[in-house]
């Protein structure tokens, strides 16, 4: 196409202008881009109607400058600035604050869990510390009193060393003359087999009198009242004692006096 | 008025996009008197002419972000937006009222008579004066009036093609005219 000529046309001025209609407009534009002298001559255009407004340029009234600066948005620098400055360090450092405060609720909170569970084990750990103790102060106790009755003048000892085939065995009577209450501490014998129950037996005129069967007692074991005996004797016998020892399995035996 | 060069066309249009002051108050300050003088050329009223400059400045610092600087330079773009609220301004009912008695082609064809008026005498007003008659009313007709082609033609019961014809003839008389 005759560029020169296009350029000359007026087209370019009604373009400027805002005169052109759509398509001559959007010709126009897609022009430009292909031909640098059209964009060239619209440039250049464009410029002389701009120096030529500048040269006949109209001082306006003082009033329009000042309604403008006084309505329009502008972006305040100094103060504004500085308080949105503020504000979004704020922000920001209130978020870091949330975070820091939720992972530390959540690290008192699993702190406070093992603490709580902990607490709960020494708290029952006290609790059978205590009962241990409590048993331990009862056995003290009993064993105070059991010593305080071996300790006794009115109580008598007889002791009742292993039989022929048993001589390793021991046990003793302690015998109250007052009460004729009967106690037995086993010094030595050998654990029962399952089933098998040790049984005291007082002979009175001869003949053997069932005096209780042995449980397993700390120290003294309390046993039946025997009014009179003139020996004492342990048979080993089926659970629950027997009417009459089983005079072959006697382990210990000894006389009053 | 000489425009003291303080920033380019684009630091100023991205200034302005960032609602600067300043630069709102260069660019009022280089540029208001220019673009008067083109509503002037259609608002013949110095006082409505200068709200109608208000007008135009609020307009291009809401529309700043809409300024396409492939399509040309700010200025044109200002230019435009002056001639088109001057336009709105003209043929608004209130000041149509105010000029009732006067016909639209009395100011058309009032050349160099008693009618002319101070606007005629600067500026673009002044040069397309300065041009043959068959051409001068078109351009009122069109620039300064804001006419379309079509309804110029149907205005003058002539072609749409001789409209568009003599309008670039008249356009490009004016731009040797204008030339530096």
């Amino acid at each position: 196409m005759d560029i020169k000529a296009y350029i000359e046309s007026g087209v370019i001025e009604s373009y400027v202008l805002g005169m052109a209609d759509a398509q001559e407009a959007a010709e126009l534009e897609q022009l430009s881009r292909q031909y640098p002298e059209i964009r060239k001559a619209i440039d250049e255009f464009e410029a002389a109607l701009e120096q030529q407004a500048l040269a006949t340029a109209v001082v306006p009234a003082p009033r329009v400058k000042e309604q403008l600066l006084a309505e329009l948005d502008f972006e305040k620098k100094s103060k504004k600035g500085v308080v949105i400055g503020w504000s979004r360090y704020l922000a920001a450092a209130s978020v870091i604050l949330l975070v820091v405060s939720a992972s530390l609720n959540v690290y008192f909170y699993k702190q406070f869990s093992s603490a709580s569970t902990a607490y709960q084990a020494l708290l029952i750990e006290k609790t059978s510390l205590l009962s241990d103790n409590q048993q331990t102060q009862t056995k003290l106790l009993d064993l105070y009193s059991n010593m305080q009755m071996m300790s006794d003048p009115s109580m008598i000892k007889v002791s009742m060393p292993g039989v022929a085939g048993k001589e390793n065995s021991l046990a003793t009577v302690f015998w109250d003359s007052k009460s004729r209450d009967v106690y037995l501490l086993p010094n030595k014998l050998p654990e029962a087999a399952a089933g098998k129950q040790y049984q005291l037996w007082a002979i009175v005129d001869g003949k053997p009198v069932d005096a209780g069967v042995i449980d397993a007692c700390a120290g003294l074991c309390k046993m039946k009242n025997i009014p009179a005996a003139s020996m004492f004797a342990i048979t080993l016998e089926n659970k629950g004692g027997s009417a009459a020892p089983t005079l072959d399995q006697m382990y210990v035996a000894g006389k009053v006096g | 008025m000489e425009v003291v060069k303080k920033y380019t066309e684009p630091e100023l249009v991205q200034l302005l996009r960032q609602r600067s002051q300043s630069a709102f108050a260069y660019l009022y300050d280089n540029y208001s008197g220019a673009l008067l003088s083109i509503i002037l050329t259609i608002v013949n009223e110095e006082e409505l002419a200068n709200d109608v400059l208000q007008e135009v400045f609020v307009k291009i610092w809401k529309q700043i972000e809409s300024y396409d600087s492939n399509k040309g330079r700010l200025f044109t773009w200002m230019l435009n937006i002056a001639r088109n609220a001057s336009i709105d301004t003209v043929r608004s009912k209130s000041f149509q009222n105010s000029r009732q008695n006067r016909e639209l082609t009395e100011d058309v064809y009032a050349a160099g008579g008693t009618s002319e008026t101070r606007t005629d005498q600067i500026g673009l007003r002044k040069m397309v004066h300065s041009l043959k008659e068959e051409y001068r009313v078109l351009v009122e007709l069109s620039y300064f009036q804001g006419y379309t082609q079509d309804e110029i033609a149907n205005m003058l019961t002539i072609p749409l093609g001789t409209v568009k014809t003599r309008l670039r003839a008249a356009l490009t008389q004016l731009r040797e005219i204008i030339k530096p």
